[in-house]
C-alpha cells in the first residue's frame, strides 16, 4: 500500500533570458512564478497490493517529477508519501530498498553482461551472493533470458534490453514497483514484454504505479487512474468514474473531457 | 562503494579506448614520440648545420677578399643571378638561401679606414635562423682579420694585441654538476609530461562515469539504489583516482627504464641522469603524482557530472586543459626556485619538486607542505564535488 498526500515540487526557473530560449511554453505557463517554476504542486493517490494504478496527463503536466519524487531521487517540499506505514520522505534509504523503478529512458551498462548488470544493482541493494544467484535464475528463467545472459547489453535486441531492464528493477523483490512512461519509444514486441510484466506484478500483490500515455495500456491493466493536469491531481479514481466524469465511453473522449473541465 | 568501484573498473576495463589512452600511450607511444622527436631534432639541426647554402653574390669586383672567402667557405654555393632584382624572386623559389650585394666603393672605404657595410638579402621567416648565423660566421671571420691587419699596422706586440681586442674576457666555472644541468632542462618539461599524461587518462573515464551515465540514462537509477551519494561520488572518484595514476606511474617506469636500459643511443646524457636519480628520488616523484591524480580525479567528477552529455562534457574539460596546464609550467619561468611560497601553489609545486628531485636539490622539508596544500585542495574539491553531486539542479538539468 502507498499512499501519496499534497506532494509539492518547485524548480528554480533560469534567468529570464535564458527560459525564453530555452522553455517558451513556460511563459504562458500559470506554474512559473516568482522566478520558480511549480512543477508539481498538489497530487494526491493511493495503490493498494494487487492494484495497478495509472499516472495520465499531458507532456510537461508534473508526472515524471511525481515519480522521482516518489522514488525519492527528488526531495519534495510539501507533502507526504507513506509506503506500508512508513515515511518515505523521512527515510530515503529504505524507501529505496522497497522501490523497483523503471523508467522509459533508462539505460544499461553497455560493457557489463545482462547478468553482470542485473547482479550489479542486486548488490547494491545489499543483496548476499547466494540469495543473489538465486534471484537472477529465478528471474532469468521467469523472463526467459538465459541465452542471452552473458552477452554484453550493447549487442542485445531492444527486447532483450527491456527484458534486462525489468530483471534489473526487481532484482530486490520491491514492495512497489514505479514504472515511468516504460512503453514510451518501444517497438511492439519489447512493449508486451512490460505488459505481461506489468500483468504478472500485479497477480504477486505489488502495488504497480505507472504513467503512460496509451490509454490502451490503462484500459487492459489499470484498476485506478490519476489524472494530473498542470501540477495538480485533476482525477483520482477508478476507470469507470472517469468515464462517467468525462462524459464518454470512450477513455480517450473521456480523459480529454477531464482535462478540458478543468481548464 | 566498493561495489560501484569494482564495475566501473571492470567496465573500463572492457573499454578499449580507455585501455588504450591510460595504458598504451603513456607506457610506448609518449616515449616514443619524445625520443623520436628529439632524434628528429637534433638531426635536422644537424643538417641544418651543414646543408649547403647557395647564394648570389653582386658587386664581386668590389670586394674580391670577401667574395673570395665566400667561395672557399665549405657548405656555400654560388649560382649566378643576372640581376639584384631577381633576389627575391630566386630566394621565394629556393634557388639560392641567400644575396649579398656589395656597392661599389666598399674596398676603398675599407682601405680608408671608413665602415663599409654589404647587404645581406634572405628569408628570415624561420623559427631557428640558421642561414644568418652561417652568413655572419664568415663576416666575423673577415672582420677578425682586417682587424689584425689594422692592429698590426699599428705594430703592437701580441700582448697589446689580445688586450686591444678583448680587454676583459670570462673564464666560465660551472658549479652544477652534469645532473644539475641535464635535470633542469629535463626537470623543466618532466612535470609537463607526467600531468598531462595523468590528466589524459582519467578525462575520458570521468565523461563516460558522469555525463555517461546521465546520457545513457543509468544515473537515476544508481540513484535509486540504497546508496549514499556521498559513497557513489567516491567511488567514481577513486576510479577515476586510479586509472590517472596508474597512467603517468607506467609512463614513469616506461621511460625510466626505456633510458636506463637502451638510453645509449637516444640520449647519453639523459640514460646517465636517470642513473643519477635514482630510486628513491623516483619514487618521490611518483609520490608527487599521488596528490595531483586526486585532484586531477575531483574536478574532471565535478565537470561530467554537471555536463549533460558527452558532447558537453568535452566541451568543458578542454579548457580544463588549459588551466591545468599553465600551472605546470611554471618551472620553465626564469627565477621561479621552489620555496616554502611556491611550495603551497597546487600543481605548481608538485612541478617544482619534480624539477628539483631531477636536478638532485631537493629541499626534502618542503615535500610536507606540497604534500599537505596537494592533499587539501584535492580534499576540498572533492567536498564540492560531493556537494554538486547532491544537488538536483545538477542531476537533472534536463
Amino acid at each position: 500500500m502507498i499512499e501519496v498526500m499534497g506532494l509539492a515540487k518547485r524548480f528554480p526557473l533560469p534567468s529570464r533570458r535564458a527560459s525564453s530560449i530555452a522553455a517558451p511554453h513556460h511563459a504562458d505557463d500559470e506554474r512559473g512564478h516568482d522566478g520558480w517554476f511549480h512543477a508539481v504542486r498538489d497530487v494526491s493517490f493511493r495503490c493498494a497490493p494487487g492494484e495497478v494504478l495509472g499516472l495520465l496527463g499531458p507532456n510537461g503536466a508534473g508526472k515524471t517529477t511525481t515519480l522521482r519524487l516518489l522514488s525519492t531521487v527528488l526531495k519534495p517540499d510539501a507533502g507526504q508519501i507513506i509506503a506500508d506505514g512508513v515515511d518515505l520522505l523521512r527515510h530515503p534509504l529504505v524507501a529505496r530498498r522497497r522501490i523497483g523503478f523503471l523508467s522509459g529512458t533508462t539505460g544499461l551498462y553497455g560493457r557489463l553482461t545482462a547478468r553482470e548488470n542485473v547482479e550489479y544493482f542486486g548488490r547494491l541493494h545489499g543483496m548476499r551472493a547466494a540469495d543473489l544467484q538465486q534471484r537472477c535464475d529465478e528471474l532469468f528463467d521467469q523472463l526467459q533470458m538465459h541465452e542471452f545472459a552473458d552477452r554484453r547489453a550493447d549487442q542485445l535486441s531492444s527486447g532483450m534490453k527491456q527484458k534486462c531492464s525489468i530483471a534489473r528493477t526487481v532484482v530486490h523483490r520491491p514492495h512497489i514497483v514505479i514504472l515511468d512512461e516504460p512503453t514510451t519509444g518501444l517497438d511492439v514486441m519489447s512493449a508486451r514484454i512490460l505488459l505481461d510484466f506489468i500483468a504478472s506484478y500485479k497477480a504477486l500483490g505489488v502495488p504497480l504505479i505507472f504513467s503512460t500515455h496509451q490509454l490502451h495500456e490503462v484500459d487492459k491493466l489499470c484498476d485506478r487512474v490519476c489524472i494530473i493536469d498542470r501540477g495538480r491531481t485533476a482525477f483520482h479514481g477508478g476507470l469507470d468514474e472517469l468515464r462517467r466524469l468525462g462524459g464518454s465511453a470512450d477513455l480517450y473522449d473521456a480523459f480529454v473531457g477531464v482535462i478540458g473541465r478543468d481548464g | 562503494m566498493w561495489t560501484i568501484y569494482r564495475k566501473e573498473l571492470l567496465e573500463l576495463a572492457r573499454d578499449r579506448k580507455t585501455f588504450v589512452f591510460t595504458i598504451l600511450i603513456p607506457i610506448f607511444a609518449l616515449p616514443l614520440i619524445f625520443g623520436g622527436f628529439g632524434y628528429l631534432s637534433t638531426t635536422m639541426f644537424r643538417h641544418a648545420r651543414e646543408a649547403e647554402l647557395t647564394y648570389a653574390i653582386f658587386g664581386k669586383q668590389y670586394a674580391p677578399q670577401l667574395a673570395a672567402r665566400f667561395a672557399a667557405e665549405t657548405g656555400f654555393k654560388e649560382i649566378a643571378l643576372a640581376d639584384p632584382a631577381a633576389i627575391k624572386g630566386a630566394i621565394a623559389a629556393e634557388h639560392i638561401k641567400f644575396a649579398l650585394v656589395i656597392p661599389a666603393g666598399f674596398e676603398a672605404a675599407l682601405r680608408g679606414e671608413r665602415q663599409a657595410s654589404v647587404a645581406l638579402h634572405y628569408n628570415n621567416a624561420a623559427a631557428v635562423d640558421i642561414t644568418r648565423k652561417r652568413v655572419m660566421a664568415v663576416i666575423h671571420a673577415q672582420n677578425n682579420a682586417l682587424r689584425l691587419d689594422a692592429l698590426q699596422a699599428l705594430n703592437l706586440s701580441p700582448e697589446q694585441l689580445r688586450f686591444t681586442l678583448a680587454p676583459i674576457t670570462l673564464d666560465e666555472h660551472t658549479t652544477a654538476d652534469q645532473r644539475e644541468q641535464t635535470g633542469a632542462l629535463v626537470g623543466g618539461f618532466l612535470p609537463y609530461i607526467l600531468l598531462t599524461v595523468c590528466l589524459m587518462a582519467a578525462m575520458y573515464p570521468a565523461i563516460d562515469s558522469g555525463a555517461g551515465e546521465k546520457e545513457r540514462g543509468t544515473l537515476e537509477t544508481l540513484l535509486l539504489a540504497p546508496v549514499s551519494r556521498g559513497a557513489i561520488v567516491l567511488a567514481k572518484f577513486l576510479v577515476l583516482f586510479t586509472v590517472g595514476l596508474t597512467s603517468a606511474l607506467l609512463m614513469v617506469a616506461s621511460m625510466g627504464l626505456l633510458l636506463l636500459l637502451g638510453g645509449h643511443p637516444i640520449n647519453h646524457e639523459l640514460s646517465q641522469l636517470v642513473r643519477a636519480i635514482g630510486v628513491a628520488d623516483l619514487a618521490l616523484v611518483a609520490l608527487m603524482l599521488v596528490p595531483t591524480a586526486a585532484l586531477f580525479a575531483s574536478v574532471l567528477l565535478a565537470i561530467s557530472v554537471y555536463a549533460k552529455s558527452y558532447k558537453e562534457a568535452a566541451g568543458l574539460i578542454s579548457p580544463l586543459i588549459i588551466v591545468t596546464i599553465l600551472p605546470t609550467l611554471v618551472p620553465l619561468l626564469p627565477g621561479v626556485e621552489l620555496n616554502s611560497w611556491w611550495a603551497m601553489v597546487p600543481l605548481s609545486n608538485v612541478s617544482l619538486a619534480m624539477r628539483e628531485l631531477v636536478k638532485g636539490t631537493m629541499d626534502y622539508r618542503l615535500l610536507v607542505p606540497i604534500l599537505l596544500s596537494s592533499t587539501a585542495s584535492a580534499g576540498l574539491l572533492l567536498a564540492w564535488c560531493r556537494w554538486w553531486f547532491n544537488r538536483e539542479q545538477v542531476l537533472f538539468r534536463n
